[in-house]
């Protein structure tokens, strides 16, 4: 009872945070990834050191998932084309300028890992060691995926201008 | 305008803010989940106590054949060929 009233908060307090992320991080199933990071948590409730682990560990199951799903997808894209609920969300995307949907082009053709750690690190503004435990890295590997991750973002942008 | 690090990195968050901003939850999403976690948690406790009758079946089963495998006759502990008379008492007399 008391798992379940304690994920019902989670759920209302962050549920949209961590689907945005995982449409961020660019998955192209952003519910079912979010729906079984609550589902893992649920499973592992016991075993949550404390309360205030969960969050971290909600967030961590979305990037692992994440990560695994666009690893998949790109084998399988070899063989057929896929679009992520980013590409689908037309309505986010027709509000953005020409630099910013390029901007988004580039974020695209970034490894995954540097594409997470720009992510929670600029949109969610998480402190290196939150990135490293979202990710399961360390923090030099964490400031090594960010600032690869932002030197090519760079060269894109000033190659385009 | 200028395209440094600085740059990008303001014009990264300000993209990613607006492109968060145009995702929406489902209005039936947590009912979804809960019955998606509920479903799970149904399921295990299924499986384990199917594991568990198993187990005491298998259990019971190995007792009952080993209990078969016994033969019919009374088990015999001391088999020694004859009554031990040590503690019998004489009965006739003594002879000289």
């Amino acid at each position: 009872m008391e798992r379940e009233a304690a994920l019902t908060r989670l759920f209302e307090s962050h549920y949209t945070g961590l689907l945005r992320l995982a449409v961020l991080l660019g998955a192209d199933d952003a519910e079912d990834i979010v729906a079984e990071a609550f589902c893992e948590l649920h499973r592992r409730w016991n075993r949550l050191r404390t309360a205030d682990a969960a969050l971290p560990y909600l967030r961590s199951v979305v990037c692992n998932l994440t990560r695994m799903r666009l690893r998949h997808l790109q084998v399988v894209r070899k063989h057929a084309e896929w679009s992520t609920d980013l590409e689908r969300s037309a309505e986010s995307v027709a509000l953005l300028r020409d630099d910013q949907k390029a901007l988004i082009d580039a974020l695209r053709q970034l490894s995954v890992r540097q594409r997470e750690a720009l992510v929670l690190r600029y949109w969610l503004g998480l402190r290196e060691s939150d990135i490293a435990a979202a990710m399961s890295i360390s923090c030099g590997a964490v400031k090594a995926h960010t600032n690869r991750g932002m030197a090519t973002l760079t060269k894109i942008m000033r190659e385009r201008r | 305008m200028t395209t440094g690090p600085a740059s990008t990195e303001d014009q990264l968050r300000e993209v990613l803010e607006t492109l968060a901003s145009g995702v929406r939850a489902a209005p039936d999403a947590y009912q979804r989940v809960q019955h998606e976690w509920r479903r799970r948690e149904r399921r295990r406790r299924l499986i384990l106590a199917a594991l568990v009758v198993l187990v005491f079946t298998l259990a019971d089963a190995a007792g009952l054949w080993a209990l078969n495998q016994a033969r019919n006759q009374p088990h015999i502990v001391f088999n020694d060929p004859g009554p031990a008379r040590s503690h019998l008492a004489p009965t006739g007399p003594e002879t000289p």
